[in-house]
């Protein structure tokens, strides 16, 4: 239904227009395609660094959270788990992609590289509460770009980074945005 | 006809014979060796005429789908050594698109970007065909994010000791200054795989006691995954226990020397019978002697010894029989491709001989032994199986590696153990090259996937070296090219400065 749908609206030239309840033949904006996308991953990064980090590491401490979660026989950081999906994604699709990324990475690979993320980034890092939208052009191909904030959501966000040797800022509380999920949808269909 | 139509005559018509046979050669049978472009990399050459091995995208296919092919034909071979490694470059992290400038410099989507194949005049260590200055495609704020790496060029990135592109698993920051400091030699300083396979067979050791079964229910009864009736298990483990009067064999292959070894062995204790291996689909007496195999080998064996085999396939002594290797090219059944079948056949790639195999120093006297089979290492009737843990290394290789570890440390206190100290103690050739790994389940098997654990050599420091010493020591040892041409007579004459670089950061 979504690739028939992306299709759809790629091929009908009705990018930028099509309403959110759209029909079957006009299928949905990117904007709303990457608007959900994003909702599923939020939710599920939200609730693993909740329900597993911050409740069964940092309160209960039952068990560990561990960058090298293989060798210390841990569960692996929120961060990692969400590029795990995204890396799985990648294997399954090439519809869409997505990653995280942060004006104040601790893995420097996680630092904005095209111009859009730079500016995207910077965007909501300057305007807490809002999502950035664009078009970009990657290898020859137009892409749909979205960058949605990435907030501290528990204790253990802020502290985490705050502490690790690689942090290039330390002074992150709760609440605040920390990075950026970037979703992109190829246009050329 | 004058002399040139003569000669155009000629000419045309050997042409067309040697288009015919050409095209014949390419899609019915037949050798392929005048098709090479150019020498394969490494144990590759066992396996380069089975062109399409890794040539496996169709004629016409696109340049992407021939690279995405390919990709999958070195993944079919090499896919559980990249598990291994716990590869810090897999191809999965440069598909976001926003690599796209990443893999225009290095397009690190395909295997062949790095290992070209058929260019030897460019293959490096490792099969790397690229300049060694490829980490600088993505790393370039090295220097920033690590002023310690100030002055050192990128082209020492994957100097040994330091990185590598695959395999960083006992090279990773965290590890370093996990395994930092302690001896050169720890205090026990044992092989614990080695030592659980070559403690004393319990049910041999029960079976010299008083009491067999009580022996043997004492023993299972205190392992940590003791089964739920100690008695009752160690009751059917002896009761499988063969002894020469249980031999079942036609008279001809009944010889003292034949019976008296396999009662002593492994097979015996196990309750594998001589039909067991000789004949492993007869039933009775006249079937056995019927279906009687002289020498059983690796079809035989793998039934049992799974892991083993499986392993066997994945590494340089057994690659000609992968599972998936593709078979000979199938006779056509009709037309012009059936009459070119009747001169050009495929045949099965088979054993390769010692001779045939020679990327390193043979022995000349081994030159026309084959391998493929599991009994060229191994002598099943033996009771002493270590023969295949040095002895059986030494009857065909001869570099200096080899040669020297007559007289290293580590023989001596190989042979320490064969005279009687703690099993593990000794380390053998096996040891290091193929060492006592856990499969899925846990189990513990001596991988015969020797590759695994070959190059970079840093990939023997987790699962061997930590057993006996320090990281420090292991990554300089390592790193020192005489010091392993010496089969570590000696120290190390290098020192890498990574675990002190680490230590600095973690601070």
């Amino acid at each position: 239904m979504t690739v028939k749908a992306i299709k759809a609206i790629v091929l009908g030239g009705m990018l930028a227009t099509a309403p959110l309840a759209a029909t079957a033949d006009e299928g949905l904006d990117p904007k709303d395609v990457a608007d959900m996308l994003h909702a599923v991953m939020d939710s599920d990064r939200t609730i693993y660094t909740k329900m597993i980090v911050q409740r069964l590491v940092a309160k209960e401490k039952l068990i560990k959270a561990s960058e090298f979660f293989d060798d210390d026989k841990a569960a692996p950081l929120p961060a990692q788990m969400f590029r795990f999906g995204s890396e799985m994604v990648a294997d399954k699709t090439d519809l869409f992609s997505y990653s995280l990324q942060s004006l104040w990475p601790i893995n420097k690979q996680n630092a904005p590289r095209t111009d859009m993320e730079k500016e995207g980034l910077q965007f909501i890092a300057d305007n807490p509460g809002e999502n950035y939208y664009g078009e970009e052009e990657l290898g020859g191909e137009t892409y749909f770009t979205a960058v949605y904030p990435d907030v501290a959501v528990a204790e253990v966000c802020a502290t985490c980074h705050n502490d690790h040797k690689d942090t290039p800022r330390t002074d992150f509380k709760v609440g605040d945005v920390m990075g950026g999920v970037v979703i992109r949808i190829p246009l050329d269909g | 006809m004058t002399r040139n139509s003569i000669l155009w005559l000629v000419w045309l018509l050997g042409s067309l014979i040697a288009g015919a046979a050409v095209a014949a050669v390419m899609y019915v049978g037949g050798p392929r060796d005048a098709l090479l472009i150019g020498q394969t990399t490494g144990a590759h050459h066992q396996i380069e005429l089975a062109c399409d091995a890794c040539h496996t995208a169709d004629f016409y296919a696109s340049p992407k789908k021939v690279a995405k092919k390919m990709n999958k034909a070195c993944l079919e071979c090499h896919k559980t050594e990249l598990q291994l490694s716990n590869d810090s470059h897999p191809v999965k992290k440069f598909r976001d698109p926003r690599n796209a400038d990443v893999r225009a410099k290095l397009d690190a989507l395909y295997c062949h970007t790095c290992h070209a194949e058929h260019k030897p005049e460019i293959t490096r260590v490792s099969a790397v065909t690229l300049p060694m200055d490829y980490c600088s495609a993505c790393h370039q704020d090295v220097y920033k994010n690590r002023p310690s790496h100030e002055g050192h060029g990128f082209e020492t990135c994957a100097s040994a000791g330091c990185h590598n592109f695959h395999d960083n698993t006992a090279l990773y920051e965290d590890f370093l200054v996990k395994h930092a400091g302690g001896p050169d030699i720890k205090d026990v300083a044992i092989l614990k795989g080695a030592a659980i396979s070559r403690a004393p067979d319990p049910v041999s050791v029960a079976l010299a006691s008083a009491d067999p079964k009580a022996d043997l229910e004492a023993y299972l009864a205190a392992l940590e995954d003791a089964p739920d009736n100690p008695g009752e298990e160690a009751q059917k483990q002896l009761d499988r226990v063969l002894g020469a009067a249980d031999a079942v064999a036609p008279d001809a292959h009944m010889t003292d020397d034949a019976v008296s070894k396999w009662a002593g062995s492994a097979h015996a204790l196990n309750g594998v019978n001589c039909a067991g291996c000789h004949a492993p689909d007869a039933e009775g007496a006249e079937t056995i002697a019927a279906d009687w195999i002289e020498s059983p080998g690796l079809r035989t064996c793998q039934s049992c010894h799974k892991n083993q085999a499986k392993t066997f396939k994945e590494g340089r002594h057994g690659m000609r029989f992968h599972p998936k290797l593709p078979k000979p090219r199938k006779e056509p059944k009709d037309g012009v491709e059936k009459l070119a079948a009747t001169l050009f056949r495929d045949k099965p790639l088979g054993p390769i001989t010692v001779a045939d195999s020679a990327l390193t120093t043979l022995k000349p006297e081994a030159a026309g032994i084959e391998i493929g089979s599991c009994n060229t290492c191994h002598k099943p009737h033996e009771v002493d199986i270590a023969v295949a843990a040095v002895g059986s290394c030494m009857g065909c290789h001869d570099d200096t590696h080899t040669r020297n570890y007559i007289g290293s440390p580590h023989d001596n206190l190989w042979k320490a153990e064969l005279a009687g100290a703690a099993p593990g103690t000794g380390v053998s050739c096996a040891d290091c090259h193929m060492p006592k790994i856990e499969d899925r389940r846990g189990d513990l098997f001596t991988t015969h996937n020797q590759n695994s654990y070959l190059r970079p050599n840093e990939k023997m420091i987790r699962t061997v070296c930590l057993s006996c010493h320090s990281l420090d020591f292991a990554i300089d040892a390592l790193a020192d090219p005489n010091l392993v041409e010496s089969n570590f007579n000696g120290r190390p004459s290098v020192q890498i400065e990574s675990i002190e670089w680490a230590l600095r950061r973690a601070e």
